[in-house]
């Protein structure tokens, strides 16, 4: 016999859970206790394991999706003997169809979880609350449901989804995804970005790049990536403001004196930012070590929350893969992003004269509510500097 | 003029095995070869059960779970030291206590499904375990209730002139309560044969002890109640020993009580309903796990010849088989009917009562389980 395998309440009151990843393929036999699949919740993240020895015979649920406690995400057929317990997660709430609009609570009204005050606005609403599809898992019905309710019969059909023209692919915005679509849409809905771009000469970047690259041997690739965060410290230290974030709840801008800074990675599921922490205490070598490894982790799907946590400031490197310049989004709620170009042999004019440098533009995009337009133009020369003078990152 | 034992600083520790199961000759506690073995068995049968347990809980078959995994030598080696006639008030991280004294895993897993064997009827948190045969009292879930109970027993007991002494286990958090310096200065000035166990597993819930409270060591607080204390590595399981045998021995010699800090580490969540990655790191985790308490004792053991590859995975196995089948077998057992939600309360049924049963019973027929 096939049965159904519902998300179980697996914290204390989760009412909705995303299915990470299957760690089983449908058809495959599993044992009681194996685990089977990675479940995120608000509250916890968690692997779930199976609880029958059978074979998984179909999954309800797709990997990115959010399932309600209680809704099926699996189907399967186990071994024998046990033809009894369902589980003890509550039943999926179902729309009941009782009688028409009841002035006196009907017996299947009396049954159902609602407190006085609710069932009093049900009864001025004329709402019979047999017919209300209760969201908590429990099933009590809220004010929210019988308002849902209420607005359901007024516009009886309101507008279905969109219907999908063939040959469209239709993909849930779940995940990494889903915190991207929060994070952007919180950063461009709260902060008045501005964009100040320039342009650097790199080549003693370069030839710095080749000592170092030379002196570490080949176990370590040295990008460009640690000496621009260096610069970029340096610069910050000259001008703090720009290495601070908005406190919302106190009406206070908070210029931190840390600086840990984020590395906007592109890992297979989306965009990621982990964090070198405090990397104004590394060298060079130690930059490029934990650049390297924060970026196989975020490919690899590994990043704890801890390496993402705490960012002071961005740094976004688009250069290897092309643009002249872009205009990154900040991100929240740190007030300044970097984003930093490729670097290409351009003629310059050095002294009167036409000569070949390694040239790159940079972006720098600020919260224009914390940070003057002049403030981050300065900002910018100090940058610049450091990165053509970098004898300087070590003099001061 | 005397010195202010205020001033009594204990940051040291006492250790006698080492990660790999290594130990110190000179403080070796004689601990025959049967009981040796019992407590590791205990240990292992703690650490299983939470695994399947917290399975259990994450497939909605139980409610929720507290676990014990890299604590398991606290209780288990400060039981060992009791007498059968002793008293053991826990907080929720001592399945181990109750293992080591011969409670049996399906009565565990009776109380997790809150069936009708179970010895509370289902009416406690999962995790909450008791046993009255045994002399372990049902904890309470709100932080540090039991350590006046675990006096004031210790206390009766000496008015008495019973030989039964009680020991408490609280954790570091529960040092900063109120239940805490009643219990202590209580015990202190009456003398009261009581061992106040503290496992100090650096988090209180989520917060960390350096927000917990100020003072170096929490064994350093017993001298402000004029109680001995000592601090000990709470992944040891000799340690642990050693130290509650010299408690229990005072407590008998009516010399009073003695605070022990055991510091160990909680490898899991705090319960099924917590993230723990929110709060710490990882790698902090991954070192604690090379001082796991089970794999200190199996090289202990194994250094004493007690233990050998073989041994210990046929030990593994039949651990592993008598949970999975104890946790099949309880689950199958029927809740306890609705009626019991009345009973208990008074020796006799009061009026109403009586009439809000027969409500109940004309509502959900006799005998209604649930399902």
């Amino acid at each position: 016999m096939v049965r159904e395998f519902k998300l179980p309440d697996v914290g204390e009151g989760v009412a909705e859970g995303e299915i990470r990843k299957w760690l089983v393929r449908e058809g495959e036999e599993v044992r009681e206790f194996q685990p089977i699949a990675e479940i995120m919740t608000d509250k916890v993240n968690v692997e779930m394991t199976s609880p029958f020895t059978g074979k998984i015979v179909k999954f309800t649920a797709k990997e990115g999706e959010v399932v309600k406690v209680g809704q099926s995400i699996l189907q399967y057929e186990s071994e024998g003997e046990e033809a009894e317990k369902p589980p003890l997660a509550p039943p999926a709430p179902q729309i009941r169809q009782d009688h028409a609009p009841p002035i006196i609570e009907s017996r299947s009204t009396v049954q159902v979880k609602a407190t006085p005050a609710v069932r009093k606005r049900a009864r001025e609403l004329g709402i019979d609350l047999g017919t209300v599809v209760p969201h908590d898992p429990s099933g009590r019905i809220t004010i929210e449901d019988l308002e849902t309710a209420s607005a359901a019969r007024k516009a009886p059909q309101a507008k279905q989804a969109t219907a999908a023209v063939s040959g469209d692919e239709r993909i849930p915005v779940a995940g990494v995804r889903r915190k991207i679509f929060e994070r952007m849409t919180e950063s461009k809905r709260n902060i008045p970005h501005f964009n100040y771009t320039d342009e650097v000469d790199m080549t003693n970047i370069v030839a710095a790049r080749d000592v170092f690259s030379k002196r570490l041997g080949e176990n370590v690739k040295v990008t460009y990536l640690p000496f621009i965060v260096k610069a970029l410290i340096a610069a910050l230290k000259d001008h703090p403001v720009l290495n601070s974030s908005y406190d919302e709840k106190a009406n206070e801008i908070v210029v931190k004196h840390h600086y840990n800074i984020g590395i906007a990675v592109a890992a297979p599921d989306g965009l990621v930012v982990p964090v070198l922490k405090d990397a104004d205490t590394k060298s060079v070598a130690q930059l490029s070590e934990d650049i390297g490894s924060l970026a196989s982790k975020a490919r690899a799907g590994k990043l704890q929350l801890a390496d993402v946590q705490g960012g002071t400031i961005t740094v976004t490197n688009v250069g290897p893969i092309g643009g002249l310049f872009s205009s990154p989004i900040i991100n929240y709620p740190e007030s300044a992003i970097v984003g930093i170009h490729k670097i290409e042999q351009r003629p310059v004019f050095r002294d009167g004269q036409i000569v070949v440098r390694h040239m790159m533009y940079f972006t720098v995009a600020c919260d224009h509510r914390i940070i003057d337009g002049a403030e981050a133009a300065l900002f910018g020369n100090r940058f610049i500097e450091y990165l053509e003078k970098p004898f300087l990152l070590k003099l001061e | 003029m005397k010195e202010s034992t205020v001033m009594e600083k204990k940051t040291g520790m006492l250790q006698i095995i080492d990660n790999e199961g290594n130990y110190r000759r000179e403080l070796e506690p004689a601990i025959p070869e049967e009981l040796l073995l019992r407590m590791y068995r205990t240990m292992a049968t703690v650490r299983k059960f939470e695994e399947i347990s917290m399975g259990l809980q994450r497939q909605g078959r139980i409610g929720f779970y507290i676990g014990a995994a890299g604590q398991e030598a606290c209780s288990v080696g400060s039981t060992a030291v009791l007498k059968k006639e002793d008293w053991i008030f826990p907080a929720y991280r001592e399945p181990g206590a109750l293992l080591l004294r011969g409670e049996t895993v399906l009565q565990l897993f009776h109380q997790l499904f809150g069936n009708s064997l179970d010895y509370n009827k289902g009416r406690q948190m999962p995790n909450h375990f008791n046993s009255r045969e045994k002399n372990v009292v049902t904890p309470s879930s709100p932080i540090a209730t039991q350590i006046p109970h675990a006096v004031g027993m210790a206390m009766g007991a000496k008015i008495t002139k019973k030989k039964e002494i009680a020991l408490t286990f609280f954790g570091d958090g529960a040092t900063s309560e109120n239940d805490f310096h009643s219990g202590m200065n209580f015990a202190g000035v009456f003398k009261a044969p009581v061992i106040f166990f503290c496992q100090n597993n650096g988090y209180a819930i989520s917060l960390p002890t350096s927000r917990q409270t100020a003072s170096e060591t929490l064994a350093q607080k017993a001298s402000a109640y004029g109680i001995p204390s000592e601090r000990v590595d709470g992944n040891d399981i000799l340690a642990v020993y050693s130290a509650a045998k010299k408690a229990a021995e005072r407590a008998r010699n009516g010399e009073g009580p003695t605070m022990i800090e055991a510091l160990t580490y909680r490898l899991g969540p705090h319960s099924s309903s917590d993230d723990p990655t929110k709060y710490r790191e990882n790698r902090e985790v991954e070192e604690w796990k090379k001082r796991d308490p089970i794999r200190r004792m199996a090289g202990y053991l194994r250094k004493k010849g007690y233990l050998d590859d073989e041994s210990d995975r046929k030990l593994m196995d039949d651990i592993d088989k008598e949970i999975r089948a104890a946790a099949k077998k309880a689950e199958a057992v029927p809740k306890p009917p609705v009626e019991s939600i009345f009973e208990n309360v008074y020796s006799s049924m009061t009026w109403n009562l009586k009439e809000q049963m027969e409500e109940t019973v004309g509502r959900y027929g006799p005998g209604y389980t649930g399902r």
